[in-house]
């Protein structure tokens, strides 16, 4: 079985390879990135559809 | 932040999201209308009334049409104006663009309901619609974007919602989608020629196809949920963070999800491969968008026991888990092998359109009307009893499919003790699961029946209202944000629509391109056969009329390499044998059975009068039938035309050819009426009807690579 899997290994397509390595490098720094957001930020951010009826309140 | 910002007073425009509202409205009766009489027509074949307009294949892409682009995206447009205004805090950017969108959009949808019963038609799934109503749809697209963008750019809240981010890339996405796939070469005002063909031209298709579920169907709505779901449950979003990884996870893989629609086609393995292993892990941040929304509810599901409202919401964004879920199983070649071409796909596409996209609008309808006329909802009980027989007929109508598409798969499988095919009938796998349909059937009913306890009950809800076409608010200018010490990169994006605009662009055109390039610029990817010829003019003509009859809903013109497959319809399907395809006609349903190698099968009478009475020759058979194909004559005004669009196109056609395709295509009719003839068919000035040339399609189809390699001096 491991033959196989060895034998077959140059036929892997590079082209298939590369968008996987892009897309989790670039998964993984969005979410270490999202992470470090400061809180007050995220609860503003989080709040945004719940203050816009009519006149609202500011906090400036 | 410095300063003491002016507070400014503006006018939210209600309007226009009353408009969309109606018109979802109304569209969803039409679209589940013409659904259900599809569903019947299976059933009971003589509801095609033995009219063109009204025979299956024509009124298919009608029902998909007018429920994605007009209920869903009416949907869409309705929650959009309404949202986007006050998230912003702004009011729409031009009260004109918003009013051209509306009529543009429903004058568009009036067209596709006028043209596709006629059979104007591209044959491209859910982008069926001619090259003059695709140039209106991307104008008309183009003022919505406008007009979104001119609203953000003028906003008086700093960051934008996540939910804007979705708005923004589904206009981005669809844009570049529509315009790929429909780049097409007209020969009239109703008649066109893709520009690629075949295997490229289903890849194309199908990467359009599906993100067309991803941002039609999906990033609108998930911007949808993430505005009306804290709104009705008056509580923030579970989490902020994970609605961004939700974003840019979900807008970066769906993109390369198309191909898992051509698994086991002629479509090169590693442009299968890489579908695939997309979709799979598509399931991770379609399920992380899912959970935010249902945890959005934690601690409140006791309202969920009170209000309406949330009752859709939750079976909606459930419904999302459970067909995003589905969908990356489906993707798995050996689990694909099973339920492709089969009913098993109705069902999911059902279980979303339905539960998801159903619910969904249901829900906001529900919210959004009491709070456009300043009211109570007219009716909890109604819109409760509304939210049950809703949820059941998404039951009824799925779970029979799921029978009727497993049953049919084990069917078409089995084999004999001595390896021979144990149901050589097609059509003995059909009649099987025709109780299957009745049962769907009744389930459509159901949810249409729904529909109208809505209807009443909004229509009694906006009566002891008060409406008003617009809406005061007040909120303070936008102040030049400056960027302080520390800050999230993250933020910077946020503030600059554009750039994130632009972010959004590149995440999608990655996959498009590392897709799609190969195999537009790469001969290797679809190995020429020699004795593949392009078609003779009445072939052609033969092929424009199975186009118009939609023949491609209910018959594939590809055979997957399984014993299985190659028993029951010969030679599997090469990339090759499709060159000359504009547009391709591989299908994705086999409601009746794969055409590729009928070609010289059957007698060119049988076809006849298979056309003319399918009962006949087939006792039991679903097909309507097709008598107009007997009595008209073919028109020939284009057959010169057609032969220059596709010489455009490279099709080695001799140079002179043009002038001589119509004395070309008289021979061979004569050719077959006379075989007609001589099988026992009697009609008068046989060789000028439209079957002639249908019957010259089908006795070529797939059998080019049967014939003897002639050399060409």
């Amino acid at each position: 079985m491991y033959k196989y899997i060895l034998e077959s290994i140059e036929n892997i397509n590079w082209l298939a390879i590369i968008p996987l390595v892009i897309f989790f490098i670039f998964f993984v720094a969005m979410t270490y990135n999202v992470y470090k957001y400061e809180k007050g930020f995220i609860n503003k951010m989080g709040g945004l559809p719940l203050e816009d009826d009519g006149d609202i309140e500011f906090k400036i | 932040m410095k300063g003491n910002p002016q507070i400014e007073t503006f006018q939210y425009d209600n309007e226009i999201v009353r408009k969309f509202a109606m018109a979802c409205t109304v569209f969803g009766v039409v679209g589940m209308l013409v659904g259900l009489l599809l569903a019947l027509q299976l059933v009971f074949p003589v509801l095609n009334f033995s009219l063109p307009y009204t025979s299956f294949g024509r009124l298919r892409p009608l029902h998909t049409n007018a429920v994605i682009f007009a209920f869903v995206g009416n949907g869409i447009f309705m929650g959009v104006y309404y949202s986007l205004q006050r998230l912003l805090k702004a009011p729409m950017y031009s009260k004109a663009l918003s009013n051209f969108h509306f009529w543009g959009w429903q004058a568009i949808i009036v067209a596709a309901a006028i043209t596709l019963p006629l059979g104007i038609t591209s044959s491209h799934e859910y982008a069926e619609l001619e090259w003059p109503i695709d140039i209106a749809i991307a104008v008309v697209w183009l003022a919505f974007g406008i007009n979104m963008i001119g609203t953000i750019l003028k906003r008086r809240e700093t960051h934008l919602y996540v939910a804007i981010w979705f708005y923004l890339a589904t206009f981005i996405t669809v844009t570049v989608l529509h315009i790929f796939n429909n780049l097409v070469i007209p020969v009239s005002l109703f008649k066109s020629y893709p520009v690629f063909a075949g295997v490229q031209d289903a890849l194309v298709q199908w990467w359009y196809g599906h993100n067309a579920v991803a941002f039609f169907l999906t990033t609108p709505y998930l911007g949808l949920m993430y505005y009306y779901l804290p709104k009705a449950a008056n509580r923030p979003i579970y989490s902020y963070r994970l609605s961004i990884i939700h974003f840019w996870a979900l807008i970066f893989i769906y993109i390369w999800a198309g191909p898992h629609h051509l698994l086991y086609t002629s479509l090169p393995d590693w442009a299968q491969s890489l579908g695939m292993v997309f979709s799979l892990m598509l399931i991770a941040p379609s399920w992380g968008g899912m959970l935010n929304g249902l945890l959005t509810l934690r601690g409140a599901w006791d309202k969920v026991r009170s209000d309406p409202v949330l009752k859709f919401l939750v079976v909606a964004v459930t419904a999302y888990g459970m067909s995003t879920f589905e969908g990356p199983m489906m993707s798995i070649k050996s689990l694909n092998a099973i339920t492709h071409y089969t009913d098993w796909t109705i069902a999911h596409v059902h279980v979303a359109a339905l539960g998801w996209n159903g619910m969904m609008t249901f829900g906001v309808l529900y919210w959004l009307i009491p709070t456009l006329y300043d009211t109570k909802l007219y009716s909890v009980k109604l819109a409760n009893i509304h939210f049950w027989i809703g949820t059941l007929a998404i039951l009824f109508y799925a779970i029979p499919l799921y029978v009727a598409g497993v049953t049919q798969q084990l069917m078409w499988k089995q084999f004999t003790n001595d390896g021979f095919l144990q149901y050589t009938n097609f059509l003995e796998t059909v009649t099987q699961i025709i109780p299957m349909y009745a049962l769907r059937s009744f389930g459509g009913l159901m949810f249409f029946a729904g529909l109208f306890v809505m209807i009443y009950n909004l229509y009694k809800t906006a009566q002891s209202g008060n409406f008003k076409p617009t809406e005061t608010a007040s909120a303070p200018k936008r102040i030049t944000y400056v960027k302080h010490k520390g800050e999230h990169w993250h933020r910077w994006i946020e503030r600059r629509s554009l750039t994130l605009s632009t972010f959004t662009l590149i995440a999608v055109l990655i996959g498009g391109m590392v897709e799609i390039f190969p195999m537009l610029l790469v001969d290797e990817n679809v190995p020429k056969i020699a004795t593949v010829k392009p078609y003779t003019p009445l072939e052609l003509e033969g092929r424009d009329i199975y186009i118009r009859e939609g023949c491609v809903g209910c018959h594939s013109q590809m055979i997957r390499p399984f014993r299985s497959e190659t028993e029951r319809y010969g030679e599997f399907s090469k990339s090759g044998e499709f060159i000359y395809d504009r547009p391709f006609l591989w299908g994705s349903k086999r409601t009746g059975p794969d055409l590729h190698r009928i070609g010289k099968k059957y007698t060119d009478s049988w076809h006849y009068n298979h056309m003319l009475d399918p009962q006949a020759m087939s006792p039991g058979s679903i097909m309507p039938p097709y008598p107009w194909l007997l009595e008209d004559d073919l028109d020939l005004s284009l057959v010169n035309g057609k032969i220059k669009a596709l010489q455009l196109l490279k099709t080695p056609y001799p140079d002179d050819y043009p002038e001589n395709a119509i004395a070309d295509l008289k021979r061979q009719a004569k050719q077959i009426s006379e075989n007609l003839a001589k099988e026992g068919v009697k009609q008068d000035r046989l060789e000028d009807k439209e079957i002639v040339a249908l019957i010259a399609y089908l006795q070529r189809l797939g059998t080019d690579i049967k014939n003897p390699l002639v050399e060409v001096k």
